[in-house]
């Protein structure tokens, strides 16, 4: 699981001008490619979702690279693409399957179970479903602070949110986590 | 606090998820691939913009030309129902109520008949017609409440 990458000054100007702006692009995937699929896998569980999810999420980014000014950080961009794109997919799975986010968080705790892609221990599997029996919010900050060890400022960027309440979020999500450990046992 | 921090550091952040063996190169070798031609980005000096047809050129001042027509159709029927002299019902536009006014059996049919009863009786009473001289409890309606019939008692002879 990767961080955030450094931010690349030539890949940028390169991606603004027309005549390298696709061999740029082809760098930009490779580079984030892991790094957003762990953030997105975080949040969906499943790896066929997250596939789907990732190539939209490449493809919405081509799709108006020219809109990107370079005013924001290039992965701070593509994140929140991932992010927005995993909460549409999940609002809309919830939709689709006219359930409530109770349901939600049983219907993924199902599929983290049935993921043929874990090799973890049973630790890690109720980490796992501790985490999707979070808050759509507090579940993102965690997953990028514990797993991506993301420092605040970046997470401010991408989330729009105050530090503060990222950090108070991140908190209570521990703490959940917690009661959810002691409860299971 | 701690004891949730404890298992953190247990699981020492790997989630135990795994992707099937060469996906990330893969993927990334197959959407560079697959990426769709944007000639926005890729070649923007290819798009010819076409000049606009003749419509889209007189779109605004159609739609401002409908916009104020709009306006003064709402200005109009406002002064047409706050002024209820200008319309129809005035007498001078309208010379079948004039002529129904101007005649006298008309009037006295359907304006002078309406006439209230206590009207009658105080243009009676100021003509000096003597009131005794009715029998006000025989006439249904005279007394609906109006007045006290103590009062208004007759003095039969």
């Amino acid at each position: 699981m990767a961080n955030l990458p450094p931010e690349n000054k030539q890949l940028i100007e390169r991606l603004r001008d027309p005549a390298t702006c696709r061999a740029a692009f082809g760098e930009v995937i490779k580079t984030y490619t892991e790094p957003l699929y762990w953030q997105i896998r975080r949040m969906v569980q499943s790896h066929e979702d997250a596939n789907d999810l990732l190539q939209n999420t490449f493809l919405k980014a081509w799709s108006s690279i020219e809109n990107f000014r370079g005013e924001a950080r290039l992965s701070t961009w593509l994140y929140k693409i991932a992010i927005n794109e995993s909460i549409t997919f999940l609002d809309r799975e919830r939709k689709r399957l006219n359930i409530s986010l109770d349901d939600q968080e049983a219907a993924l705790a199902n599929t983290i179970e049935a993921d043929p892609y874990f090799d973890g221990d049973k630790l890690q599997m109720k980490l796992r479903k501790a985490i999707a029996s979070l808050p759509e919010k507090q579940r993102i900050v965690f997953n990028m602070k514990y797993f991506d060890d993301m420092k605040y400022d970046d997470m401010s960027a991408i989330l729009g949110t105050s530090v503060g309440a990222l950090k108070a979020s991140y908190h209570l999500a521990v703490k959940k986590i917690g009661q959810f450990f002691s409860d299971e046992d | 606090m701690k004891e949730e921090k404890d298992i953190l550091a247990k699981i020492d952040r790997q989630s135990g998820m795994t992707v099937p063996d060469g996906y990330f190169e893969s993927f990334a070798a197959s959407l560079e691939q697959n990426l769709p031609v944007r000639d926005e980005a890729e070649n923007p000096e290819k798009i010819i913009l076409s000049p606009p047809t003749l419509w889209i050129r007189v779109r605004p001042y159609v739609y401002l030309a409908a916009m104020f027509a709009g306006v003064w159709c709402m200005l109009k029927m406002f002064v047409l129902r706050s002024s209820p002299t200008d319309g129809n019902a005035a007498i001078d536009r309208n010379p079948i109520l004039a002529e129904a006014l101007g005649n006298d059996a008309f009037v006295d049919e359907y304006i002078i008949d309406d006439i209230n009863q206590w009207d009658l009786f105080d243009e009676m009473m100021d003509d000096g017609v003597d009131a005794s001289s009715f029998d006000l409890a025989a006439d249904s309606g005279f007394n609906d409440g109006f007045v006290d019939p103590a009062a208004l008692q007759v003095q039969n002879d």
